[in-house]
């Protein structure tokens, strides 16, 4: 007969644990991933059918992805900030870069030239949320970052790469605020009894049920630094339980 | 508010009998009720319209001869009613700072004509040194703040990307130099995960920036800003905080320094 010591069963205890906290984010996240990927495909079959796919205007494209972000926004369960499509440098015929998007709790278009530093000169391109689906053609999910050029807030942008004929012509995304992910998943997470930390791909904090660690600290040289991480489904985020 | 009522009445009268100095304490509202208090300024909305994009084309953030988004988009951005966007679009018409096409590809556009380095000039011209060492003061501080929890909390994959736009860096188009150099800035700070700070420092690189632009023309000092930036770049990325408030203080401090010489060269 095998007998378990206490910490063996804290251990088997833990990993349960932390494989439970894994299904609770992915779950909490595939609704808009979902969505998200069916209307970067959308998006391509849209644009591509366009009588103006030549020669598209800025105007034409927020027409066009307008009631795709209206819709992004109404889904249910998860919380979304922000939604809507941002061209690749050089698309449009008449703007250099553009982004056709809608936040708020009252959705309103972002205009970026209205407001104060000179967000319409900003060049996002370099930015993780428009680079990586760019680079690999593939959806992310990026931060969680201060997002500057569009909320404002701390946010994770979940963003799809939208293609023509194989063609990369920008990226659709949609912005989930930090302050509603931690208001939607704690109460979750905080169930499972142990304490629990969702990490990014650089070892930032998302959340945590420890009220001592902070959103956005580095997990590096902190006490969560050598404990052990449960990968999250296909996500770039992970578990650690204490 | 009666005068003797007044929240500013000198600190010296509480050395009078203490027991009424109780009593009065009791009643007397608490410091932030000053503020609290103050007039919220009786400016129209349209006048806030005005100035708010005033601003933009005085500071460069919106260039000559771009066209301003349509009245009905700036309306339901600001939470206007369109008749408020159109009366401060006539008065930026008769400052000159707005032109309106008429016709199928017309709208309101940014005036050829308006020049933000001349701004710039002349906001230099009028503002006091106390102003602009004040400015200074508060710049330091905000962006200290946001570099030191930057170089606590940022990845160094992330500093990398920022560090390969300061490589890129060109100085043959000067409004781009400076925008780039703007974007770094704020792109840097946001490295600290705090929206708030970053907000902030946000709005004062849009009030420093155009100040920054008379600098630029100097090569002199395009050298000295581009070094110490990438300084503070390498502390964050190196996780020195204190290596990066102290380069980003003699950053603040070399350029307000500049703009007082400039400033007195001028007069």
């Amino acid at each position: 007969m095998v007998t378990v010591t206490s910490a063996q069963a804290s251990g088997i205890a833990a990993q349960t644990t932390a494989e439970r906290a894994a299904e609770i984010v992915s779950e909490y996240l595939r609704g808009p991933i979902e969505a998200l990927d069916a209307t970067a495909a959308q998006l391509g079959i849209e644009l591509a059918s366009s009588p103006h796919v030549g020669a598209l205007s800025s105007q034409r494209l927020d027409a066009l992805v307008e009631p795709h972000a209206h819709r992004i926004l109404g889904l249910p369960d998860a919380q979304i900030y922000g939604a809507g499509f941002i061209a690749a440098i050089g698309l449009l015929t008449d703007e250099r870069n553009h982004l056709s998007w809608w936040q708020g709790d009252d959705p309103r278009k972002l205009l970026l030239a209205a407001q104060s530093v000179n967000k319409a000169l900003i060049d996002y391109s370099e930015l993780e949320w428009f680079r990586v689906p760019m680079e690999t053609g593939r959806g992310h999910v990026a931060g969680p970052y201060v997002d500057y050029l569009c909320s404002d807030e701390y946010t994770i942008t979940v963003a799809a790469p939208v293609h023509i004929d194989g063609r990369f012509v920008g990226v659709a995304g949609l912005d989930l605020l930090i302050d509603s992910v931690e208001r939607q998943l704690l109460p979750l997470l905080s169930e499972l009894g142990d304490n629990v930390t969702v990490i990014n791909s650089v070892g930032r904090v998302v959340v945590s049920t420890n009220p001592r660690h902070a959103t956005g600290d580095a997990v590096r040289g902190g006490p969560l630094a050598d404990l052990s991480r449960t990968p999250c489904n296909g996500l770039a985020l992970e578990i650690i339980v204490e | 508010m009666h005068p003797s009522e007044s929240i500013d009445a000198p600190e010296h009268r509480a050395a009078v009998d203490s027991d009424a100095a109780r009593s009065r304490d009791a009643t007397r509202p608490g410091r932030l009720h000053g503020s609290l208090f103050q007039s919220i300024g009786d400016a129209g909305r349209a006048e806030l319209v005005e100035r708010r994009l005033a601003g933009a084309i005085t500071g460069g953030h919106l260039r000559a001869g771009e066209r301003l988004p349509s009245e009905n988009d700036l309306a339901r951005t600001f939470g206007v009613a369109p008749t408020t966007v159109r009366e401060s679009l006539l008065a930026l018409r008769s400052q000159g700072l707005v032109v309106t096409k008429r016709g199928r590809n017309g709208g309101s556009f940014v005036a050829d004509s308006a020049d933000p380095v001349a701004h710039a000039r002349t906001a230099l011209a009028e503002t006091s040194r106390l102003a602009l060492r004040d400015l200074g003061a508060h710049y330091s501080a905000i962006t200290a703040a946001c570099v030191r929890l930057a170089a606590r909390r940022a990845a160094p994959s992330e500093v990398q990307q920022i560090r390969s736009r300061l490589v890129r860096l060109d100085d043959a188009d000067l409004a781009q130099w400076r925008s780039t150099l703007d974007d770094v800035q704020v792109e840097l700070v946001s490295l600290s995960q705090s929206a708030r700070l970053t907000r902030e420092q946000m709005r004062l690189q849009a009030e420093f920036s155009p100040l920054l632009r008379l600098l630029d023309a100097e090569s002199g000092s395009r050298v000295t800003q581009h070094q110490l930036l990438v300084t503070v770049v390498d502390a964050v990325e190196a996780g020195d905080d204190q290596a990066a408030v102290d380069a980003t203080e003699r950053m603040v401090d070399s350029v307000i320094n500049a703009l007082i010489e400039l400033q007195s060269k001028n007069r």
